[in-house]
């Protein structure tokens, strides 16, 4: 032994566990192997859960008004001030097919007067059916102003064939979203036909396919405003959405009430948006904790049984302390510290491996499913300080509480049965 | 100074086995009254059975009298608590046993350093120094980074002797310190804790079965059945 005798306490707790290194070892194995998968789930979890987060906050409105009123009898404010009240409820009424907003323009300008607002997109949706040569396929359909929607789903970082600015020039320009593209065949420069709910077909040309990733966005195709309107029956002034980035993201709450109250319009957070998937997320993070749980739980046993052993196997050496004068809880100190050790040197360990692990894990490519929400070659794994500190503090809390039974018990020898006993 | 260091006041010892439901009580030692000097050089002889072990145990704070009082420098160590002891015996009682009792995990030095780290009492370097100059003192200076187990039996007993040593007790107690050596390494004990009696004048307490070294000592007190049959001043 190399080791200096410094601090006698912390001495006698380590030589004892040195002594008995292959339990020890097996312990300190335990306690790492348990660390190292408790950090690689919480990065894998994380990590997909942050990178949804993150894709959806990039290419994803933050806010999205829609035509639905929040209180539906106060009357609508927002009509011309020329028309009279009984030919918007007629016009209300009227319109059952879909949900609009009216007056847009208006609208836009009162959100746009608050200072959290970033951006503000129209878009009108539309259900048809997209024709090319032989394939035909119901396609979600928008109608967006190109150079205002691109400041939302950054289009033009996401491209993968053509030129995003052709649409804005090219008014019946159709931009694919890729899986649309790969279903129907159809490529750059190639003519497709839509048909309209009203049946009407219009003929369009593909200007360009981008991929963001995230499935429901690739799912999406997008026409010029104007063109999107003709298709949905919209008058120029009316939009079924308008999009919204807000400068500081965790206002958007904010915002959304700030835009219910002043224009009376339904207004939705990404976050409620997204809160199925994230729940979903969090449901399975937690399945997976909870085996992680169980695997930590073992270490532990292995920590208290380590203790267990030293103590029972050492209560002569306990006697004799106590004889000397060393008190209660100095002996329980002892093995307290034992644990500790046991604990952080086998976190240490666990630490580094959960590094190699994630580094391993997030390096294997992968065959992208278009069954899950976002779409990566690589396993998105977390790389978070606080992964590592959270499970070695983990750790450390089921090693000392392992050996809160075991440090006590060693408090309680007796030395004076134990001297006249031993021979 | 007339005050005993060691008072014992009508003290019994019974003890209590449980067999099934039944409780067997036993007593070890019915009735003892001892005072012993300070710097008085005692030892304790009596047949095996007799209660040797015990009374050297309730006069060290190591176990508590079942009636009577026990003082020890003054105060009462029978009304004292678990951690009051253990302070009491390691500020001022030192222990040597039949077997040497050293931590298997610790070199010579190391074993005698632990009572005075206990509790951070002496700083680690000051008690290294403390250790060292003892072990030489008792001829080991040679022996101070091997292990209990690389120490023949006699030197073991020195070792230990050294650690009973360690916080200068007033009160050395020790039982059957010899019981396991030959003779020529218990005549080296028997001469240190003589020499130690004169020169530092700490009071000793020895229990043994060693006619001749008994007599050699200034008072001898014989035990039959816990009870003190004899009590000879010697010199
Ligand atoms: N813990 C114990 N359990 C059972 N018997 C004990 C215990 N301690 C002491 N005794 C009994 O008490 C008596 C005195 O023991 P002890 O003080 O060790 O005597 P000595 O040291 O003179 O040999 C003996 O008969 C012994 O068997
Ligand atoms: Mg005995």
């Amino acid at each position: 032994m190399t080791v200096k005798f410094n601090y006698p306490l912390a001495m006698i707790a380590f030589r004892q566990l040195f002594n008995r290194k292959r339990q020890t070892f097996l312990t300190l194995l335990g306690i790492s192997v348990g660390v190292m998968v408790l950090i690689t789930a919480v990065s894998l979890m994380d990590g997909l859960l942050q990178s949804f987060i993150q894709k959806i906050v990039e290419i994803a409105p933050h806010v999205i008004v829609s035509g639905e009123k929040v209180k539906p009898t106060v009357p609508d404010q927002l009509v011309d001030s020329d028309s009279s009240t009984q030919v918007r409820m007629i016009k209300n009424v009227s319109r059952s097919d879909q949900e609009v907003i009216k007056n847009y323009p208006r609208v836009e300008t009162l959100i746009k007067s608050d200072s959290l607002v970033e951006l503000v997109s129209p878009s009108v949706s539309i259900d048809v059916i997209g024709m090319f040569g032989t394939v035909s396929q119901p396609i979600q359909l928008f109608g967006i102003i190109p150079s205002l929607e691109n400041g939302i789903e950054k289009f033009s970082q996401n491209m993968v064939s053509g030129k995003f600015d052709e649409l804005e020039k090219t008014p019946d320009g159709i931009l694919l979203g890729s899986t649309v593209a790969k279903d129907l065949t159809a490529k750059t420069e190639d003519r497709m036909q839509l048909v309209s709910p009203s049946g009407k077909v219009y003929s369009v040309r593909v200007v360009g396919i981008f991929m963001t990733g995230i499935n429901d966005i690739d799912d999406n195709c997008y026409v010029n405003m104007r063109l999107g309107q003709n298709i949905g029956g919209f008058s120029p002034d009316e939009t079924s959405n308008l999009y919204i980035r807000v400068k500081d993201l965790p206002k958007d709450g904010i915002v959304a009430r700030t835009i219910e109250q002043v224009t009376n319009y339904k207004a939705e957070t990404w976050e409620q948006k997204a809160a199925s998937v994230v729940a979903l997320f969090k449901m399975m993070s937690g399945i997976v904790y909870f085996l992680v749980f169980f695997v930590i739980l073992v270490a532990g046993f292995g920590v208290a049984n380590v203790l267990i052993t030293n103590v029972l196997e050492k209560a002569r050496d306990i006697a004799i302390m106590k004889s000397l004068g060393f008190k209660r809880s100095e002996i329980t100190l002892i093995y307290m510290l034992q644990g500790t050790m046991v604990a952080l040197v086998g976190a240490a360990i666990g630490c580094l491996l959960g590094f190699v692990m994630i580094e391993i894990l997030s390096s294997i490519p992968m065959v992208s499913s278009s069954a899950s929400a976002i779409r990566t070659d690589r396993l998105l794994m977390g790389k978070n300080p606080v992964y590592f500190v959270a499970a070695s503090l983990f750790a450390l809390i089921v090693s000392l509480i392992a050996a809160v039974g075991p440090s006590r018990n060693a408090a309680k020898v007796n030395p004076v049965e134990i001297l006249r006993g031993e021979r | 100074m007339d005050d005993p260091i060691i008072k014992l006041e009508h003290v019994s010892k019974e003890l209590i086995m449980k067999n099934g439901r039944e409780e067997i009580v036993t007593t070890i030692l019915p009735d003892i009254s001892l005072d012993i000097r300070r710097g008085e050089f005692t030892s304790i002889t009596g047949p095996s059975g007799s209660g040797k072990t015990t009374l050297l145990y309730l006069i060290g704070g190591l176990d508590k009298p079942t009636s009577g009082n026990a003082f020890l420098d003054g105060e009462e160590i029978s009304s004292m608590d678990e951690e009051q002891l253990a302070e009491i015996r390691n500020a001022k009682l030192g222990f040597v046993y039949q077997f040497h009792f050293l931590l298997p995990e610790f070199n010579a030095l190391e074993n005698v350093m632990m009572p005075m780290l206990a509790r951070g009492r002496v700083p680690v370097n000051e008690a290294k120094k403390r250790a060292a100059e003892l072990l030489t003192q008792l001829g080991l200076p040679d022996k101070l980074h091997n292990k209990p187990n690389q120490l023949s039996g006699g030197q073991q007993q020195r070792v230990a002797v050294a650690r009973a040593l360690a916080n200068n007790p007033i009160v050395i107690l020790a039982d059957e310190p010899t019981g396991n050596l030959d003779s020529k390494s218990a005549e080296v004990i028997y001469r240190l804790f003589t020499k130690l009696n004169e020169e530092t004048g700490q009071t000793i307490v020895v229990v043994t079965h060693d006619e001749h070294f008994a007599s050699e000592t200034k008072r001898l007190v014989h035990i039959l059945d816990g009870q003190i049959d004899s009590d000879k001043k010697l010199r």
